[in-house]
């Protein structure tokens, strides 16, 4: 019953606060919104399609029809024609307007022709041996020019490269079959024959190894909908604190611990009100991924099929954050000490634990460090349960973690205030 | 008269403090005593009071509250005390009845004899009208009234008042004085009451005790302090007995 009315009194406190809700439900909304759409550009370049690409076209012939087509088909770019200079080209590319321009030279495609038929000559007259074998082949290289924005990562820029090449590669295969096939026709005129197949023999099959068959792909969205939201999560501490301290400045706990029966109780109320408003936060931020950025043209948040799990994860790392929020609340003898240290150990946790940018572009050594991150810890549990559709059992150790820091935290908060009230 | 409160020999000694904040104190408290705690800053008064309502322990000797400890009767010695606390510690943002509706529960009342408690102490004190309005809305004397009441609500036996007239107007003041001479004549309440306003205390308290520097320096019925100090006053007494030296740390 005590509890019961407990929980009564901070849900009157908390929703009377108006300033206090602000902080509480709207900073993180914007702070998702802002950021995921700052972020999106950044994470699509890294994830998937839609990379500008600039195509000076000096050559006109069938070498550049197919690459365009090629690269049309790999919906990787976002294709611009224009008849530029080389210098011109490069500048802009350097001025950032597109990730990446090829130029191709004029009469790329009769080179390509004829040194394709060159080439099948001078292998057809070694059978004959004719003179023509001994006779010195042109293999110059035919060089397209491609230009990259200098902020585009080393290992984008490779794999773009390869792709390029490999298209470029098999325009080439083609062009030696056609040279064969015309080879062949003059030395057996009356033959009918069927034409060589150029699909490729060996392929590749490539999948996410995700469990049950999921295929989503990390996007801004995905990233920072947890992400923010378990930042507004912890930085529930800063009014859970400063709740704890005013209560002891007036002298409220003074009265309560004048009470027959624990003080616990009320601090239990409180620690279960803000659960509670966290847990509202969680479904709020969800809601924001779910239908409101949507209308704004990013990806809607896909969070999986695993809702109890997903619950759990909230329903832990509300645990921690309160858990923290009443340590940092039981130590700090001010409100501003409270709000400083409560806001600045939040930011450097969120900023090691991959918030601000997700651990999978951090150095080495950060990826390291993040693990000490409880925002870290929650963030991995809902990139397993989004992306990976992890099951308990797959999330079990993270939930475990966020657990034993809210049993931490609070066990350093209780022995403190005896330590105090001893002291 | 039966005793309710007896410190025996009581010395508390905070960590890292050059001395003791109560040294070797003894006092006793009758049932229905309206007793008067005075003292200079820093005389050891909070310490003491805290002491009673069984927040942290004595580093030495006993505290006794109708015979039982906190150490061994945690809960009936607490539900004999009422507290009025120096601060007015109430949730603003509440009612003045949302406050004392918990604090009440928070006591282990049942509710519908809680409401009528509340209803009833309100309603004594002026305040039955402003019920509904949130704590921070009212003035300092309508604070302090719902503050007395809130230490009022489980009927103690013992209710201990510290400055419980600070800062308020002269008929908040005397409400709240009438009411507590009310609740000890009627009720049989024991009062243990601390304040700065020594003609206040002499008008109140029908016994008194100084104390300063940890120390208890004199006790006695009020009239016979003034008597045997040969003084007009309690003002006189305790300034002939504490001096006029600041007590700053």
């Amino acid at each position: 019953m005590k509890l019961l009315y407990s929980l009564y009194k901070e849900f009157k406190v908390i929703t009377r606060d108006k300033a206090g809700l602000a902080i509480t439900f709207i900073m993180p909304t914007v702070l998702i919104l802002i950021i995921t759409l700052i972020q999106d550009t950044t994470f699509r370049s890294v994830n998937e399609a839609s990379v500008p690409l600039l195509i000076v076209d000096n050559d006109h012939d069938s070498l550049s029809n197919v690459l365009e087509k090629s690269l049309i088909n790999s919906k990787f770019f976002i294709i611009t024609k224009k008849q530029l200079s080389v210098d011109e080209a490069k500048s802009e590319v350097a001025k950032g307007h597109y990730f990446i321009g090829i130029v191709i030279p004029e009469h790329t495609s009769d080179l390509l022709r004829q040194r394709s038929s060159d080439r099948v000559n001078k292998l057809m007259s070694s059978f004959s041996g004719d003179t023509l074998s001994s006779e010195r082949l042109d293999t110059s290289t035919i060089r397209l020019k491609l230009f990259f924005d200098p902020i585009t990562k080393k290992s984008f820029k490779t794999t773009i490269s390869n792709s390029i090449e490999r298209i470029i590669s098999q325009i080439e295969m083609q062009s030696m079959v056609n040279s064969l096939n015309e080879t062949m026709k003059e030395s057996f005129p009356d033959a009918k024959p069927s034409k060589l197949e150029t699909a490729p023999i060996v392929g590749l099959t490539e999948e996410y190894a995700s469990y049950n068959n999921s295929t989503i792909i990390p996007n801004s969205v995905q990233h920072n909908v947890p992400a923010w939201t378990l930042f507004a999560m912890f930085f529930i501490c800063i009014p859970l604190a400063g709740n704890i301290i005013k209560e002891r400045e007036d002298g409220s706990a003074f009265r309560l611990l004048t009470m027959p029966g624990s003080y616990m109780i009320v601090i239990l109320g409180k620690m279960l009100m803000y659960v509670f408003v966290s847990l509202i936060q969680f479904a709020l931020m969800l809601s924001v991924g779910l239908f409101i950025l949507p209308m704004m043209g990013l990806p809607q948040l896909n969070i999986g099929d695993n809702l109890p799990v997903l619950f759990l994860v909230a329903f832990s790392a509300g645990l921690a954050a309160t858990g923290f929020g009443l340590l940092v609340g039981t130590i700090a003898t001010s409100h501003d000490q409270a709000s400083l240290f409560g806001a600045v150990f939040v930011i450097i946790l969120a900023a090691i634990g991959g918030v601000w940018v997700p651990t999978f572009v951090m150095p080495e050594v950060m990826k390291q460090i993040s693990v000490i991150s409880p925002l870290n810890w929650g963030l991995e549990a809902f990139y397993g349960i989004f992306l990976r559709n992890f099951g308990f059992k797959e999330v079990f150790p993270e939930v475990a973690k966020l657990l034993t820091f809210f049993i931490v935290s609070l066990g350093g908060a209780y022995w403190y205030q005896k330590y105090r009230q001893l002291h | 008269m039966s005793k309710l409160v007896e410190v025996k020999n009581v010395i508390k000694k905070y960590k890292d403090a050059p001395r003791a904040a109560i040294n070797n104190l003894s006092l006793t408290i009758d049932k229905g005593d309206v007793f008067g705690l005075l003292g200079p800053n820093g005389a050891g008064k909070t310490t003491l009071i805290s002491m009673l309502c069984g927040l942290f322990p004595a580093t030495e000797g006993e505290i006794y509250i109708n015979g039982l400890t906190h150490k061994t009767h945690s809960n009936q010695c607490k539900q004999a005390i009422g507290v009025v606390p120096q601060e007015i510690a109430l949730y603003p943002k509440l009612t003045a009845w949302e406050n004392l509706l918990f604090l009440g529960h928070m006591y282990g009342l049942k509710t519908t004899p809680l409401k009528e408690s509340i209803k009833y102490n309100l309603a004594i004190l002026g305040l039955e009208s402003n019920t509904h309005q949130k704590i921070s809305t009212y003035s300092g004397g309508m604070k302090r009234r719902v503050n007395l009441i809130a230490g009022l609500l489980h009927n103690p036996q013992l209710l201990i008042l510290d400055e419980p007239t600070v800062g308020v107007d002269v008929q908040s003041k005397q409400a709240i004085i009438d009411y507590l001479k009310k609740l000890n004549t009627e009720k049989g309440m024991t009062i243990l009451y601390t304040s700065h306003h020594l003609d206040e205390a002499e008008e109140f308290c029908n016994r008194i005790a100084i104390i300063d520097d940890g120390k208890l320096v004199t006790q006695g019925k009020t009239k016979d302090l003034i008597i045997e100090n040969n003084s007009q006053s309690i003002e006189e007494v305790y300034l002939k007995i504490t001096g006029l030296k600041f007590r700053d740390k």
